[in-house]
């Protein structure tokens, strides 16, 4: 009889931990390295990102407030990214159920169909809405944007939750509707409950998918832009540069303490 | 009965009827009375209330929206699917293109405030068969740049572009009608004459010609960094690079070649069918106006069509990079044609088989 | 409600959704790519051919570009997940109680813009970025060198640096699936660890890495920002050409038809794929 003891102290050998460890921190470092230097440009005096620094300035960060285009793109960008994410986090968790719970005639067409948005090129899908939304005379909004960005949500929303849902035994589900209760409280009372975390992750990532997504904006959006196509716009006028990275910057902190507050309350429950 | 109340009702919809035809008479209101709204089909950045500040201080009470365009093929596209805006910023090379699809309505320059500023070869830009059709807005050159410390001696031709002497530091902008523009001056041909060979013959050059490019560029941030760090010695460029880059010091010279520099305009037109009409032609005459002409040569270096607003730049660096103290420059630059849609889809498949050859 | 209601409740909005925003769409595509050009208006079909797809296959160099564009993403595809297993691995078996704080740092990158994390990345690749500086100042070289910016290769590595992070996650994922009960089984065996690694933990994950591979390689083969932006004169890719037809050129029947057959060359990837996994559980 093993020792637990001694498998935890094996599975923790000397050797691998400091390795593995060591290249964690090291593409850490590498991910936070251009970041680190964005942050040291939104406070350099000077309009291009070239060395030598011309010295401390915090007039860039003054500036995105004096910008109401800037700051209402990056509000377009989290109220499309929000939506999308709950359409999507909804719609794909549907298709989930579907696909583990349920066998019907056109299951491989539904899955599919759910699937193959990723394997569409946005440039490709943008464009193709922008000739769907035309010929409707439907106007460019957010809302067409917000459209696009649930269609590739859905593939991962889809994937995580039904992967999940794959794990867990159907036979708590026919259990619950043996006792009584009909799907929808059984699917409320049982299914939910142990996917919730599986489908907060598949909100998480379909949100960040959509934030800072371009190529479909690009082709989409009509009078409010989201952040990345303003900034692609922006980019034309070297002398605006700094204070885009300096809103960039605040988003980027801002959405770390954010998360890192999200994770203390998890773990504090 | 029936009729007793009918006959009551008559006085009542005579009245109706002159209160309104009252209010259908165009009584002549004060600008700053005028409600309505305008929408501008514009590139991002153009929303800014610098560029059109004479309008909003005269029309403070008319709301003016923003769709954004990210680029010239975009706004067509835009434009051609139906998109309501009722004024849009097209750039030189593009506008044929809207007068042959009946996308643009005609300009009635006698209540242009300003138009009297706007010299004649500008005017003449947004002319197609005797009809005014759009207002020039924004203008710029487009010569070679080049790094004064890095380059021997002067340049004075298009064809430095091609020079194995700069190898590895060249970069041109990455656009296929601007690639035949730059080898059509070098050749001495006719721009809106370009045979299939000659096409060919251009395709093989930029072919070649990417062994001595280091990038193409496609904003002017990319442009001034590369220069400004020293990637780049001899680029493509307009004039905005060449003002910002003197005006970090950075020893450049803006060349004057033989065969001309190219010059670009951006225009607006309104659109045809629009029911603003008359806010979107005051739209117009107030951009040409000098508070906004101002800011968009300070602001963003880009010429402006008013000419009183060009001849009052002070600045010596905007001096410089428009060669304002050089009267003849005018004459001695080659301004865009424009391009039939033929001509655009054979030019701009040229230059994407120059990027995508082995 | 009972369950059969509940599966037209739960089948109608996702397949509406998808039909009207994603197929129809593509169906448009696919009409318009047989066209000459848009004059008339969308909605009218004047004389389809496949004049696009006749030009696009007397165009070598756009199909060889596409030949190409598909091997970039396949070395991308590998390396990323190939160097993200250990990212993975790390965080499901080593980081304890901290894997999600761990977690949410590899992923907060992400909510900054990809445009703005290139160009300064483009700072570190440049010839006076921090690379070559350092390369110089320690002796190794002499001159900057440009090769690691404007050229493909750029584009690859970038890439490749992009995706780890995302490439993590399926295989985390599965990796977190693994009965720890398996493990312990192994040790009691007699494995080493590496032996428990080959044998018990790759095989389990291996599900997550071809998902892994396949997120990363499908989007790379239409990708086009990142040529534009780190790949100098010879760096563009297939995405490119797709990108400049429709916004330089307005050319959106030409446009079309290279997307028709870059998304059919895709699905056929997808297929061989699909076919590949299933001959694997055979021989496992």
């Amino acid at each position: 009889m093993a020792d637990v003891r001694r498998v935890g102290a094996a599975a923790r050998s000397p050797a691998a931990p400091s390795g593995l460890g060591l290249y964690f921190f090291v593409l850490l470092l590498l991910l936070y390295l251009p970041i680190a230097l964005l942050l040291l440009f939104s406070v350099n005096d000077n309009t291009t990102l070239t060395f030598p620094l011309r010295g401390l300035t915090g007039r860039w960060y003054a500036g995105v407030l004096a910008e109401p285009g800037l700051l209402r793109a990056a509000r377009n960008s989290r109220v499309v990214a929000a939506g999308s994410s709950l359409v999507a986090t909804l719609l794909g968790t549907m298709a989930a159920l579907l696909v583990a719970r349920f066998t019907f005639r056109a299951k491989l067409a539904l899955v599919s169909l759910a699937v193959l948005p990723l394997i569409v090129p946005f440039v490709v899908l943008g464009a193709s809405l922008l000739l769907l939304f035309s010929a409707a005379g439907i106007d460019r909004s957010l809302g067409t944007v917000g459209a696009a960005h649930t269609v590739i949500s859905i593939p991962y929303v889809l994937l995580i939750v039904a992967s999940r849902l794959a794990e867990f035994d159907p036979s708590l589900e026919e259990a619950a509707m043996d006792l009584g209760a009909d799907y929808l409280t059984t699917l409320r009372r049982v299914v939910v409950p142990i996917i919730a975390p599986a489908v907060a992750s598949a909100a998480l990532v379909a949100f960040t998918v959509s934030f800072d997504e371009f190529a479909l904006a690009l082709f989409l959006a009509g009078r409010d832009p989201t952040f990345p196509v303003y900034l692609l716009g922006q980019l034309r006028f070297a002398n605006r540069l700094p204070i885009l990275i300096s809103l960039a910057m605040v988003m980027t902190v801002g959405t770390l303490l954010l998360a890192l507050a999200a994770e203390r309350l998890r773990r504090a429950r | 009965m029936k009729r007793s109340r009918a006959a009551r009702l008559w006085p009542m919809v005579l009245l109706s009827a002159a209160a309104a035809l009252a209010a259908c008479t165009p009584a002549p209101a004060e600008p700053g009375e005028v409600t309505g709204s305008l929408t501008v089909l514009d590139w991002a950045g153009y929303d800014a209330s610098d560029f059109w500040i004479d309008f909003q201080q005269t029309y403070p009470n008319v709301t003016v929206s923003f769709e954004f365009g990210a680029s010239d093929a975009d706004i067509y596209t835009k434009m051609a699917a139906g998109d309501q805006a009722d004024v849009f910023h097209p750039y030189t090379g593009w506008l044929q293109l809207y007068v042959d699809e009946g996308l643009v309505e005609e300009i009635d320059t006698s209540r242009l405030t300003n138009w009297d500023k706007v010299p004649d070869e500008m005017k003449a830009i947004g002319q197609f068969d005797g009809k005014q059709y759009f207002v020039p807005w924004d203008w710029g050159f487009t010569s070679v740049l080049y790094r004064t410390d890095v380059v021997e001696g002067e340049i004075d031709s298009w064809s430095a572009l091609f020079d194995p002497a700069y190898a590895g530091k060249i970069s041109m902008w990455d656009d296929g009608p601007g690639a035949v523009t730059v080898s059509s001056y070098i050749h001495g041909w006719d721009e809106t004459q370009i045979t299939d060979e000659q096409l060919e013959q251009i395709q093989q050059e930029w072919i070649e010609q990417r062994d001595l490019n280091l990038f193409y560029w496609a904003g002017e941030p990319e442009l001034i960094e590369a220069m400004a760090n020293g990637d780049v010695a001899v680029a493509y460029a307009w004039q905005g690079a060449y003002a910002v880059l003197l005006g970090q010091g950075v020893r450049v010279a803006y060349a004057d070649p033989v065969e001309g520099r190219n010059s670009w305009v951006g225009v607006y037109g309104i659109r045809k069918g629009t029911e603003n009409y008359d806010l979107a032609l005051a739209f117009l005459a107030l951009k040409l106006a000098e508070a906004t002409g101002n800011n968009v040569v300070n602001l963003f270096y880009y010429g402006h069509a008013n000419q009183d607003v060009m001849n009052a730049i002070t600045d010596e660096t905007l001096k410089q990079a428009f060669s304002i103290d050089d009267p003849s420059i005018l004459e001695r630059t080659n301004f865009t044609p424009n391009l039939t849609a033929e001509q655009r889809d054979a030019w701009t498949a040229m230059w994407a088989e120059v990027k995508a050859a082995p | 409600m009972d369950r059969r209601r509940a599966f037209w409740v739960l089948v109608v909005p996702p397949a509406l959704w998808l039909a009207a925003f994603f197929l129809l769409p593509l169906v448009l595509m696919a009409v318009v790519s047989f066209r000459a050009d848009l004059r008339g208006g969308l909605l009218t079909f004047p004389d389809l051919g496949l004049r696009q797809y006749a030009a696009l296959a007397s165009t070598p160099s756009f199909l060889r570009l596409l030949v190409l564009s598909s091997l970039v993403a396949l070395a991308v595809a590998a390396v990323a997940t190939a160097s993200a297993y250990p990212v993975a691995y790390f965080l499901a078996f080593r980081a304890g109680r901290r894997a999600g704080v761990y977690l949410l740092l590899l992923m907060v990158p992400f909510w900054t813009s990809y445009l703005l994390r290139v160009m300064a990345w483009k700072l570190i690749l440049g010839s006076s970025g921090v690379i070559n500086s350092l390369l110089i100042a320690s002796g190794v070289l002499d001159e900057p060198v440009s090769l690691f910016l404007y050229n493909r290769s750029a584009v690859g590595i970038t890439l490749t640096y992009v995706w780890i992070p995302f490439a993590a996650l399926p295989i985390l994922a599965a990796l977190q699936r693994i009965e720890p009960a398996l493990m312990e089984a192994a040790f009691d065996l007699g494995a080493t660890p590496l032996r428990r690694f080959l044998r018990v933990v790759l095989p389990l994950s291996l599900p997550g890495v071809l998902a892994s591979f396949f997120m990363v390689f499908i989007p790379t083969v239409g990708e086009y920002v990142t040529p534009l932006l780190v790949g100098g004169s010879r760096g563009s890719l297939y995405g490119n050409i797709i990108q400049d037809f429709f916004t330089k050129a307005a050319n959106w029947p030409l446009g079309s038809a290279l997307s028709m057959v870059m998304l059919a060359m895709t699905l056929a990837w997808v297929a061989l794929a699909a076919r590949l996994v299933n001959l694997r559980q055979w021989l496992t």
